[in-house]
């Protein structure tokens, strides 16, 4: 952290010029201005703003209307992924008590804004899938990104996403040159309707916010 | 100082400026993001592009060309991701003012951090291709590896992670590697929406190998040789963004003054030139009858000619004969048209040989692609059936059983129609005739050829003269009951006048 940066955190924290902030909000605010949520809800809002042009503006084959959501959910799950990274590290683990309801907090919130601001994106226009694949799919690769945050840190966390896109991306390109890949741990190709994607999706989701809420990112601390 | 001594310090000066240099490579390499991204990039290479391309052929082009497309999808995020996470760096671990006072300007740090992550990308893109050349070496009967799309699958990573590295270490930020990553995906997966017919300048997009949407196709680059017009332009468009981003990141690395700053923004703007002209030439591409696209600045007349070979041949009655880049296909395409050559072996006009011919292309509409055999399909004297295979006639691949079904079904119509006179405009006792030899051969003449689109009406006969209970099929199947020898005696003696249409089905024995 810069001293620039030092001096500013307390002027927004505590509001030595306003009115008093509780306690707890005001950690909430610190935990959110440490993790640059403000950044990240602007990268969610941007993904699915681009989306929505690009559903509106493009005209996609069917290669490219297939693929075209799974690329912005990637985009707001990595970028929900990469907040977890902590410019402290160590001393904030040992002195953080609410760490842990923060991270589940920050995680579930952000991934709801995600799914939420997708669909959105995507109502009225021609999203492949729907509402419920943008569910499915954000949710378990903000899960899997997660798992990768608890694994390589979470400045690192993307690179789980974006090799899983690149994996979803193909399974969606064999549906018209078989031999499909069809388990149902690449969720991204299987119908919204399906059940075993669905409960993949749902578990990858649910392993990740376990670990990320207990364990949080593996972060060296100056990174 | 003396004049002796000046240039030997000036040596050894040179001398250690390389060994420093050479130093601050390895210990770029060694902590560099792209090397723990190597597994997890080649499993997804192996998953989604080695599986792909060796189901294909085993041919040089088809393999090469799928290789390149795949490796370049496969590789562009990671490598543009690892680059903006080594291009942020300094910044996101707070030593940019730290290592400013350090003996090497910040470009020269820049570049070697550059210089290692795209280098480890063209290890693990080497790998890759070690993999897929080395064994297609095994399978392959004819030809040689092309080192084209090898050249711009490597100037490719080159580009992406000079483009991910200026984007890291312009934009430092937790979130620039991530969006880079998925935004070069994007841009390089999504690009071909965009390509519209062989005059496209997005063709210099490098995951364009040839006519999209024509995927690869076994006979483009065998009868005629490889075109490696697109693959320079593409070449060249890269090795210039390159070379523009890398310029541009010395005008942005600060103090340098006239030095770097002048040679910085001519290198840059030498760059933007030659990817300009690039793609400037990619769009004036165009598909050649041979299904490569030839850009005519770049385009070699020496290409057009056809490769020499000496065809490999079956000891069949009447030879099949391939391109050797073929020979594999021998023994099974020998053994699909065996039972309907043996019928026609003897008789006068069949053929002396069939040889397979080089496919020609025609551009449709859009990106559609016409593949077809130019000129008869029975030609020279003796005559000779020119043939194409399956592969050749592009569509979705086929299992072993359907490839020699549509081979037996649909070659072998075509050669007993081309003997007979069958087909359009034919009598219907050369109709039934055709349809008898084929029946002798074990062909049901009512089969549908594997691949082909289904008969309209739900008419299952491809002749109107030989509908169920129709005179037409009753002879077919009664002159396909004499024995073989009557068979082919009555057509040695009477062929020619049923050529000519001068046979009526009532004759037929």
């Amino acid at each position: 952290m810069t001293a620039g940066r030092v001096r500013a955190a307390p002027r927004s924290g505590t509001g030595v010029s306003g009115p008093r902030i509780r306690p707890g909000r005001r950690l909430a605010w610190l935990y959110a201005v440490g993790r640059r949520l403000p950044a990240t809800v602007a990268v969610i809002v941007a993904s699915a703003a681009a989306l929505r042009i690009a559903l509106t503006a493009g005209h996609w084959d069917s290669y490219g209307a297939l693929q075209l959501p799974l690329v912005f959910e990637t985009v707001a799950a990595t970028a929900i992924v990469v907040s977890t990274a902590s410019p402290f590290g160590e001393p904030e683990r040992v002195a953080g008590r609410w760490l842990p309801v923060l991270r589940l907090a920050t995680a579930l919130a952000l991934t709801a804004l995600a799914a939420g601001a997708l669909a959105a994106a995507g109502a009225g226009a021609p999203l492949a899938g729907g509402a419920l694949d943008v569910l499915r799919n954000v949710a378990g690769i903000t899960g899997l990104g997660l798992l990768c945050a608890a694994l390589l840190g979470g400045g690192l966390a993307w690179t789980g996403p974006v090799a899983y896109l690149m994996v979803g991306a193909y399974a969606l390109y064999t549906q018209w040159h078989p031999p499909a890949l069809s388990t149902p741990w690449i969720w991204p190709a299987r119908s919204p309707h399906d059940v075993g994607a669905a409960l993949c999706a749902g578990l990858v989701f649910l392993a990740g916010l376990a670990i990320a809420t207990v364990r949080g990112a593996r972060d060296p601390a100056g990174e | 100082m003396t004049a002796a001594t000046a240039p030997a310090r000036s040596r050894l000066a040179a001398g250690r400026a390389g060994l420093a240099t050479a130093r601050l490579l390895r210990l770029e390499l060694r902590h560099n993001a792209m090397l723990w991204l190597l597994p997890v990039v080649i499993a997804v290479f192996w998953l989604t592009t080695y599986r792909k391309t060796m189901a294909l052929p085993p041919l040089w082009s088809p393999r090469a060309d799928s290789l390149q497309t795949g490796v370049v999808i496969v590789f562009t995020a990671p490598v543009a991701g690892a680059a903006a996470w080594m291009g942020s760096r300094e910044a996101r671990r707070h030593v940019t003012d730290l290592v400013s006072v350090t003996a090497r300007p910040r470009w020269a740090r820049q570049l070697a951090s550059w210089a290692a992550t795209a280098g480890w990308a063209i290890v693990g893109y080497l790998v890759c291709l070690a993999a897929v050349y080395g064994v297609t070496a095994h399978q392959v009967h004819w030809g040689g590896p092309l080192w084209w799309p090898a050249a711009v699958t490597v100037a490719s990573l080159a580009a992406v992670s000079a483009l991910g590295f200026a984007a890291g270490a312009l934009l430092p930020s937790r979130f620039t590697a991530p969006v880079v990553a998925v935004a070069a995906f994007f841009v390089l997966a999504l690009s071909t929406q965009l390509i519209v017919g062989s005059q496209s300048y997005w063709q210099v997009s490098p995951i364009a190998t040839g006519p999209w949407d024509g995927g690869p196709d076994p006979g483009v680059a065998t009868f005629y040789p490889y075109v490696p017009d697109l693959a320079i332009a593409q070449f060249m468009f890269l090795a210039g963004i390159t070379v523009a981003v890398l310029g541009g990141l010395a005008l942005a690395a600060g103090p340098g003054g006239r030095r770097l700053g002048r040679p910085a923004a001519a290198v840059t703007a030498a760059g933007l030139l030659a990817a300009a002209t690039a793609a400037g030439l990619a769009g004036t591409g165009t598909m050649d009858r041979h299904g490569m696209i030839a850009i005519p600045a770049l385009h070699d007349a020496a290409s057009d000619r056809p490769i020499p070979f000496t065809p490999v041949c079956s000891h069949t009655t009447i030879p099949v004969c391939l391109n050797p880049a073929f020979a594999g296909y021998l023994p099974a395409t020998a053994a699909a048209l065996r039972p309907v050559l043996s019928q026609l072996a003897g008789l006068p006009g069949a053929p002396a040989r069939i040889s397979q011919a080089a496919a020609v292309y025609h551009q449709e509409a859009g990106n559609g692609v016409a593949i077809g055999l130019a000129g008869p399909q029975l030609t020279g004297t003796p005559p000779v059936y020119r043939l194409l295979l399956p592969d050749q006639l592009g569509g979705p691949p086929l299992t072993a059983q359907a490839w020699a079904s549509q081979l037996r079904i649909g070659t072998g119509r075509d050669i007993v129609a081309s003997v007979i006179g069958a087909g359009p405009g034919a009598s219907r006792a050369q109709d039934a005739v055709a349809a008898a030899i084929m029946l002798a051969a074990g062909v049901d003449p009512a089969v549908p050829i594997p691949g082909s689109p289904p008969p309209r009406n739900g008419g299952p006969r491809p002749s109107p003269g030989l509908a169920l209970g129709s005179p037409g099929l009753a002879a077919a199947q009664r002159f396909a009951a004499r024995p073989a020898a009557t068979r082919h005696a009555w057509l040695v003696q009477h062929l020619a006048a049923l050529r000519a249409g001068q046979v009526t089905v009532a004759q037929l024995p």
